[in-house]
């Protein structure tokens, strides 16, 4: 991946999501300066100008800026996994121009300065633009709150628990109380504290031929409950993060109905896989939120199309080498999913029957307006460029870009087809970010 | 869209024995029929056969255990083969080498065969496959997943005494979620033609979906028992009263235990098996354990016969492969 910072950019034939007609996109110092139908004289308008970039985008499309609304990026404290500089990177090429990280690090997200360190390595590497998710308690350890007004000042734009066990249902009645005082969004993940706690895989026949320790979908459902009653009770903006079961999307429909302020996302990766692919002990396929069954992966798809699932994140979670080579209970939970993202996006249009345009709308719009109601969509005249151009051609996995630390993922030891995925196709070329032009 | 089954080697025949989930019936009956030609070593004045002579079998215990160790050095010895027992419970890997790593070591000590045993269910199948090729690994017991001699010895015994698989009904009584002997001998039962396999216990000790498995659930142990030929205990661990499973052993015992009137519902030449070890007056009464229907100290001396063919039959196997790839 190269770098370049020209005054003028000028993307030509460029197709953009909602139109089949090709484009000229110009611009100037990092913002959008216009958006036209391709002109055969488009050259000749900017000819006056010094030093333009030209970009031929035959046959690629232009699309905004993807934003994750979890990832980990494992600094600080765990760069054997990964690092900012790695991850960010990786978010990048694979279209994500903003990530909500993690505060599951070491030191967890609890202090402003883990905050500006983060966004100051951030800024170091030049990759994605990275939102701290600040930690709902300090260290993690579900007892005492962490100072949620200085880490949102500071630039969190939610508070999380990560995959930390909540026992106390005090301090999270207080936690989403304080939080509601600030306007702060709490992103939570449905897990009970002990209800499955000591499980690695979904309570069905799988789990029970494998003799792998089980989670229930009712420590799923139970924390949900809980977690919907106290917003009911607390009005707290409340984000589900990566739901996993039919049972749970019910709940979350009907707290939706009830007017409740709850929206949620899935992990891009339970829309593919069920615990049917845990069957050979492939620990490629150990999720901290479960692949549950097959009628609930169908429930998801269609909570996606229904609109009840607000939106996708990756969960990426790089690990190093090490952290899989065990048996299945004992290794760390987590795909590494940038490497393999942008093909798999690609995959949702057969899936769930979408455009091209509905499925980044799950994955670029919807997500930013979680975090911002104003946010823009970064390819719109006259705002910051925030967009990437992404060639539809097939992809061979040998030739897949390795930017992420982590390879913990399924394509990595497995055919597409052996796991019930289409060929790979799609690749993301080009990345317009501010002022920034990376070319992969 | 699972990985293969690193049961197999190129020849297509078996190379490790981890699990029966993956084994056809004719594999199946191969072992048994081996199994019974070994019965007659054991009772023979020198009870020892050359077939495993040269070679070295480690025992690698990650869990204790003295039963099912003493069985397989047992088994090897009287393939007359050098055995090394690694004490792993206190050894290295409490000192945070990995597992893999305490592999690599016991690879580079040359021995041919690996007897496993590892409280992660799926660690027979994870050392099977980042074993060197020219090693064979037999699971010992892996978490709650398998314990494919113990299930073959259960099946070698209702074989010595009942013949055909398939009038049989099965009765399976107590923790069947957490055991990987319930999970062998249902797999085995299964793959052999069992006429029915019933499985008895509170919920809390019933996996998910454990019907998928080809078994009935029966709630209550009495109605399980009518009509039974084979009644299997199983081993009722502490924790289980620990962890909220189960009130007590009493209580247990009154609910499931196999007491001599429970005992009268089954048909009167019923057997009776138990892994070992048994709990006296929680899963079993005593005076069931020793009576005259009881087989359970049977199953431990066939254990020997039928660890010996499977050990055999790999070892065999593994030459054939050698002798194909030279």
């Amino acid at each position: 991946m190269s770098i370049s910072k020209y005054p003028l950019v000028v993307i030509s034939h460029a197709r953009l999501l909602d139109s089949e007609e090709l484009h000229t996109i110009i611009l100037k110092n990092g913002i959008v300066e216009s958006i036209k139908p391709q002109l055969n004289s488009e050259q000749a308008t900017v000819a006056d100008v010094t030093t333009p970039q030209f970009i031929d985008a035959k046959g690629q499309i232009a699309v905004p800026g993807m934003c994750d609304l979890y990832a980990r990026l494992r600094e600080p404290g765990l760069t054997r996994k990964g690092s900012i500089a790695s991850e960010s990177y990786a978010a990048l090429s694979a279209g994500f121009t903003r990530v909500l990280c993690s505060p599951d690090t070491q030191p967890a997200i609890d202090s402003v300065a883990t905050v500006q360190l983060i966004k100051q390595r951030a800024e170091m590497a030049q990759g994605a633009q990275i939102y701290p998710i600040a930690a709902l308690t300090v260290g993690l350890a579900g007892e005492q709150l962490s100072e949620l007004a200085t880490l949102q000042s500071a630039g969190c734009p939610a508070a999380s628990q990560a995959d930390y066990p909540l026992g106390n249902t005090n301090v999270l009645y207080s936690a989403m109380e304080y939080a509601a005082s600030f306007s702060m969004p709490l992103f939570m993940t449905a897990r009970d504290a002990q209800l499955g706690a000591a499980g690695c895989a979904h309570a069905g026949a799988i789990a029970t031929r494998l003799g792998l320790p089980e989670i229930p979908v009712a420590a799923e459902t139970v924390a949900l409950a809980r977690l919907l009653e106290l917003c009911r009770e607390t009005s707290c903006r409340l984000h589900i993060s990566r739901v996993s079961s039919a049972r749970a999307l019910r709940m979350i429909d009907a707290a939706k109905q009830a007017a409740l302020p709850v929206t949620c996302d899935v992990g891009l990766h339970h829309l593919f896989f069920t615990d049917n692919h845990l069957a050979g002990y492939d620990s490629n396929f150990h999720s901290e939120v479960p692949f549950r069954s097959t009628a609930d992966r169908a429930a998801l798809r269609q909570g996606v199309i229904d609109g009840v699932i607000d939106a996708i994140c990756t969960d990426h979670a790089p690990h190093e080498h090490d952290a899989s080579l065990a048996p299945f209970p004992s290794t760390e939970s987590g795909l590494a999913a940038y490497r393999w993202s942008t093909p798999l996006i690609l995959q949702l249009t057969d899936v769930l029957g979408f455009t091209l345009k509905q499925v980044f709308e799950k994955l670029s719009t919807a997500p930013k307006r979680i975090i911002d109601g104003n946010a823009s969509s970064g390819l719109t005249v006259g705002e910051t460029a925030e967009f990437f151009l992404l060639s539809d051609s097939p992809l061979e996995p040998v030739n897949v870009v390795l930017e992420s630390a982590g390879t913990n993922h399924p394509l990595s030891i497995h055919s597409p087809a052996d796991i019930g995925l289409q060929p790979l196709h799609g690749k993301v070329t080009h990345i317009f970010l501010q002022n920034r032009h990376h070319t992969i | 869209m699972s990985l293969t089954d690193p049961q197999f080697n190129a020849l297509g025949e078996l190379h490790h024995f981890i699990d029966l989930d993956g084994l056809d019936k004719s594999i199946l009956t191969q072992i048994l029929d081996t199994a019974e030609g070994f019965t007659g070593v054991n009772d023979r004045t020198i009870k020892k056969v050359p077939l495993l002579r040269g070679k070295t079998v480690a025992n690698l215990f990650f869990e204790n255990s003295t039963r099912t160790r003493t069985a397989f050095e047992l088994a090897a010895t009287r393939l007359s083969a050098d055995i090394l027992n690694v004490d792993l419970v206190t050894s290295s890997t409490t000192k945070g080498e990995s597992l893999l790593d305490t592999l690599r070591v016991l690879e580079a000590l040359q021995c041919d065969m690996f007897i496993v045993r590892h409280g992660d269910s799926g660690a027979a199948h994870f050392i099977a496959r980042h074993v060197s090729p020219s090693i064979n690994i037999i699971n010992g017991g892996d978490g709650q997943h398998a314990h494919p001699t113990q299930g073959m010895l259960d099946m070698f015994t209702i074989r010595r005494h009942k013949g055909d698989f398939s009038n049989l009904c099965v009765v399976i009584i107590g923790d069947i979620r957490h055991s990987r002997v319930a999970r062998s001998d249902i797999s085995a039962l299964v793959k052999l033609g069992a006429g029915e396999i019933r499985v008895v216990g509170p919920r809390t000790l019933i996996p998910a979906e454990v019907e998928s498995l080809g078994v009935k659930i029966y709630p209550s142990i009495d109605k399980a028992l009518i009509g039974a030929d084979v009644i299997m205990g199983l081993r009722l661990q502490k924790e289980r009263m620990q962890s909220a499973t189960v009130p007590s052993s009493g209580e247990f015992y009154r609910t499931y235990g196999l007491s001599p009137e429970r005992l009268a519902l089954a048909k009167p030449d019923a057997l009776i098996m138990h892994p070992g070890p048994t709990n006296r007056g929680v899963e079993i009464a005593g005076s069931v354990a020793d009576g005259k229907q009881s087989v359970i100290l049977e199953q431990v001396t066939y254990g020997i016969a039928v660890r010996m063919a499977i050990m055999s039959i790999i070892m065999g196997n593994a030459t054939n492969l050698r002798r194909a790839q030279s």
